[in-house]
């Protein structure tokens, strides 16, 4: 036990420790995040009506965000899925890379959800009448923090292990890691169940939404490890195996072609029956009555999304620019296709007809960056910590002295100095 | 370029002074979050009046004339009966006879007592059974006031109770002229951050079999589709 | 064990006093100017009000449902107290159950209705609706002739007169269903439907997460996205817990078929204030009732029936000439002018 306080205590040491690079990153995202509280207190202070939201439009940006986070939570199993199910045991070490983001994403989510109540200082009625299982938003509570768990446990344990330097026991980690990849799934299909039960939305109640939340999820997912990986394989010494690109480049290429194929489906269902029911789609992606307020938005996701996709089927993308950019586009993509494209349409126009537009405030804006520029900065500090650990040098029975030209997180001088544990 | 080292110190140094100055700037700078709230249309409490809508004579002694309270048969003893429909009132200018095909005065008002409505059968009821008076030519309307079908109840919902109050057909309606006035509508809904709603052409009017008269326009907006006949009207309140 | 677990900035580097000195006032300016951007972020915090206080009793009080009456009685005079102390009116306020044997009804008289709006500012009064920002729990459509697609339909509209001859009007409010989806959706069991089928929320249990209102098909539901302004004159006094009292922010409201009114009797304020009786309500367990004879005798309907509701709020039309295109109501009008007379109203 004390061990394992002295490895807290010294990951808290070192996630203060780095490089030029690492501090003005970090201190970029704390402002932000600061910046973000203050929009909160605000909101804190006068209520919701600092927000863009309205009766008629009564969830914006942070549920559109919750929906975003969830998915990028999920997407963890895109990773974990060909270690364990495929055995690729090369990139195993990169799956704890995954499940780091899928800490930061559920926090992130979590977070989206409690500035999104009216009455936060209530949360603790939750606890006390919890209407499970009527209401599909108990399933997701459950469902977040028990991924949550999962996940911490998961790559807690695989880096604690690495840290005391002992094979870690499969028994402690492989079953977790099985019900993880399940319940990966579930919180995509609980997310979208939160939509799509209910009847008096249309544009919701369909039941490609859980589907195309997955789809979408594993899109966008690997696209920010692609990222990620590469800032790790650019600024630390930790190896990413190019291996880990192909794959979580093949994973994209599949996941984006079922989202775009999805999209079509639903879109066709929509405007080919032309009922009553497709004003939210047509408001989407034409307008409606003179209001075009997500026009603009829904075409640039889709834009991005297949030129995304494209240059991914293009060989080109095996270079680093290419890559980077559509990975980019995707993220983005998905980003505007969940928010904006499947949270906010389906309040407009209202069950009653009335058609009030959206924008999201400056306030909102800001609380919505500061929570994903803490969300950042959790992922950073769990990575910088992990890779020390990683790689060897930071062990229980060492103390860890960063030079600064051999430091992990420095610029890569030697490859022979990366050498894994496992 | 700086060496490495050299430049962390210069970042370290830097982050103080700019949290500090993050800090200044949220302090004095950050800028107030504004709710729109809109302005408010508030009305008067006399448009809010609850209960009937009319106060009818109930009673012919109410009747006043030059400011003093007398019964109708005080003048009218007076003045000769006349049979003449939709004649020209000396008096009761006010009074617009606009009952469809009842259109004389001793339809309804007795001649020969003047504080009395008459029925069909020449019995005399006082002005406070208008509905007996009614009921002889809307009988299925009134079928549905005697269930509270139509009309207007007063008191509580509940009829075992007892207290209930049922408005008379002239609490509503002016008996000379019964059809429903218009009347001007209160403030419409201004809720938060609603936006321009000055409305927009529906896209669906435009092939829809009944566009001609769903969303009129002036030129056809007074126009009758279906022809008025007072056969039509007989069950009219 | 003895390993430095203090790996300071410098470490792996000889350490001079000097040195160590400059990492450590480093190390103070940066936590420094860290905790104070950390204060000035928490700053606007200063302005919570009175309303925003928070105490023990408050943050403890119960579920509706798990309230004894001497935990009624305790949150009743906390209520009182704050009323008295913000609008200076002493408050008429109880907790009114639902009664035995009583199931409400609304039922809406279509052909009546000529869209004139009082019903919705009669509610907003009764029951101390916030009047800026403005929340109101009726919505007054104006349909065009020959649909009953509300996508059709204008809520804004504004003329001299009403009704207009080319449209009907179409009021709608909470429809207390029996199948009410916001009930299914509440996470925390704040709102439920009671045995007279009227479904209550407890403002004091709200988390404020808006999936209700996000369930309605009716978009009865309102939030309060900003503490209520009720002018102080204007507070009725006449209040129930589950109904007018006045609402914190951050919470859901709706219509509650002013069950401080109609669980002890009474009729609601809209239908009260109806000048045309478009509006009936009453039990429909009882079969002489009102509603039970209209629900017998005319052809009612509900409102997206499809999906599932079950609505206790019924609409009917009833008779074959729409009054709405009356020509001689339109004549009326021109040859009186279209204000009504002063004073044809009278109080209750």
């Amino acid at each position: 036990m004390r061990q394992y306080v002295t490895f807290l205590y010294r990951c808290f040491r070192l996630s203060f420790v780095g490089t030029a690079g690492y501090y003005a990153w970090m201190f970029a995202l704390s402002a932000v995040a600061l910046f973000g509280l203050n929009a909160y207190c605000k909101q804190f202070v006068h209520g919701m009506g600092v927000t863009g939201m309205t009766d008629q439009v009564s969830w914006g940006l942070y549920i559109a965000n919750f929906a975003f986070m969830v998915g990028m939570a999920a997407a963890a199993a895109t990773m974990v899925i060909p270690v364990y199910i495929y055995r690729n045991r090369e990139l195993h070490d990169l799956v704890i890379f995954a499940e780091l983001f899928a800490v930061a994403a559920i926090i992130m989510a979590l977070l989206f959800v409690v500035v999104d109540l009216g009455r936060p200082d209530r949360f603790h009625h939750m606890m006390l009448r919890f209407n499970f299982p009527q209401s599909m938003l108990t399933w997701d509570v459950i469902s977040l923090n028990g991924y949550l768990f999962l996940n911490l446990h998961i790559c807690g344990y695989l880096i604690y292990c690495s840290y005391r330097r002992r094979e870690p026991s499969r028994l402690f980690y492989i079953p977790f890691v099985f019900v993880a990849i399940v319940w990966a799934f579930s919180t995509q299909l609980v997310e979208a169940f939160l939509y799509c039960g209910l009847g008096g939305r249309p544009f919701w109640n369909s039941a490609v939404i859980a589907p195309r939340l997955v789809a979408s999820a594993f899109a966008a997912g690997p696209s920010i490890l692609i990222i990620a990986l590469q800032v790790i394989a650019l600024n630390t010494t930790y190896r990413v195996p190019e291996k880990a690109f192909r794959t979580l480049r093949n994973i994209i290429r599949v996941a984006m072609s079922c989202s775009m194929f999805l999209l079509i489906s639903e879109a066709f269902t929509e405007f080919y029956t032309d009922s009553a029911h497709v004003a939210s789609a047509r408001y989407l992606f034409f307008g409606l009555e003179g209001r075009y307020g997500l026009v603009p938005w829904i075409w640039t996701a889709i834009g991005l999304n297949l030129t995304g996709l494209v240059l991914l089927i293009l060989p080109i993308s095996r270079l680093r620019g290419p890559m980077l950019a559509a990975c980019s586009m995707i993220i983005v993509g998905v980003w505007i296709e969940k928010g904006m494209g499947l949270v906010i349409p389906a309040f407009v126009p209202t069950p009653l007809g009335e058609i009030v537009e959206y924008r999201p405030t400056l306030n909102e804006s800001l609380v919505t960056a500061g929570i994903i520029a803490f969300g950042l900065l959790v992922f950073t500090i769990l990575v910088r910590v992990t890779i020390p650990v990683l790689l060897g040098e930071l062990t229980f029975d060492r103390p860890y002295t960063p030079n600064r030209n051999s430091d992990s997180l420095g610029a890569p001088v030697s490859p022979s100095s990366a050498t894994g544990v496992h | 370029m700086m060496p490495s080292r050299l430049r962390t110190e210069t970042v370290l140094w830097a982050i103080g002074p700019l949290f500090a100055l993050v800090a200044v700037w949220l302090f004095f700078f950050s800028p107030k979050a504004e709710i729109p709230l809109g302005v408010s249309r508030p009305v008067a409490h006399s448009d809010i009046l609850r209960g009937a809508w009319r106060t009818p004579l109930m009673d012919a002694r109410e009747s006043i004339v030059d400011g003093i309270k007398r019964p109708c048969s005080e003048c009218h003893r007076l003045f000769a009966p006349s049979q003449a429909e939709n004649r020209t009132l000396m008096q009761h200018k006010e009074i617009v006879l606009r009952h469809g095909i009842n259109a004389r005065c001793l339809n309804c008002h007795d001649g020969a007592d003047r504080d009395k409505l008459v029925l069909h059968n020449g019995a005399l009821v006082g002005f406070d059974q208008a509905p007996l008076l009614c009921s002889q030519c809307h009988g299925t309307v009134f079928r549905d006031w005697q269930h509270g079908v139509h009309g207007k109840t007063m008191g509580s919902w509940d009829a075992a109770s007892g207290a209930q109050r049922r408005l008379a057909c002239n609490e509503c309606h002016d008996p000379h002229s019964p059809a429903y006035r218009p009347m001007a509508p209160l403030a419409g809904p201004g809720t938060l951050r609603m936006g321009d709603q000055t409305p927009h052409e529906s896209h669906a009017g435009r092939r829809s079999p009944l566009r001609q008269w769903s969303h009129g326009s002036p030129a056809h907006g007074d126009a009758d589709p279906s022809g008025t006949s007072d056969e039509d009207k007989e069950d009219e309140p | 064990m003895n390993i430095r677990i203090w790996e300071g900035r410098s470490a792996g580097a000889p350490k001079s006093p000097q040195v160590s000195r400059r990492s450590f006032l480093r190390s103070s300016v940066a936590l420094t100017g860290g905790l104070a951007a950390m204060a000035a972020a928490l700053s606007p915090l200063r302005e919570l009000t009175d309303e925003d206080e928070f105490t023990i009793q408050k943050f403890l009080q119960k579920h509706y449902k798990e309230m004894t009456p001497e935990d009624m009685e305790v949150a009743l005079d906390r209520i009182r107290r704050e009323v008295e102390k913000r609008y200076q009116v002493r408050p008429d306020i109880r907790d009114v159950r639902a009664k035995t044997g009583v199931e409400f009804v609304y039922a809406l008289n279509l052909s009546r209705c000529i869209g004139c709006r009082k019903c919705v500012h009669a509610c907003v009064a009764e029951n101390n609706q916030s009047r800026s920002p403005e929340v109101q729990y009726i919505r007054v459509i104006e349909m065009p002739r020959g649909t009953l697609d509300m996508e059709q339909g204008n809520h804004h509209y504004e003329r001299p007169t009403v009704p207009d001859a080319n449209h009907f009007y179409m009021p709608v409010q909470c429809h207390q269903c029996a199948n009410p989806p916001c009930v299914k959706v509440c996470p925390v069991e704040a709102t439920w439907q009671d045995a007279d089928g009227i479904t209550v929320i407890d403002y004091d249990w709200c988390i404020g997460c808006r999936y209700c209102e996000a369930a309605c098909p009716y978009w009865a539901r309102r939030f309060n996205f900003t503490e209520p302004s009720v002018p102080k004159e204007a507070l009725n006094p006449d209040m129930g817990y589950l109904s007018n009292r006045p609402r914190p922010k951050g919470v859901v409201e709706k219509c509650h078929f002013c069950l401080h009114r109609t669980r002890e009797g009474k009729l609601p304020a809209c239908l009260e204030v109806c000048p045309t009786g478009a509006r009936k309500f009453g039990n429909v367990l009882d079969p002489t009732s009102e509603v039970s004879q209209i629900l017998k005798t005319k052809r009612v309907f509900v409102l997206k029936e499809e999906v599932g509701t079950l609505p206790r709020f019924f609409y009917y039309f009833d008779e074959r000439y729409p009054q709405s295109i009356d020509p001689e109501a339109a004549a009326i009008a021109r040859s009186m002018g279209i204000e009504p007379r002063p004073g044809e109203g009278v109080p209750a």
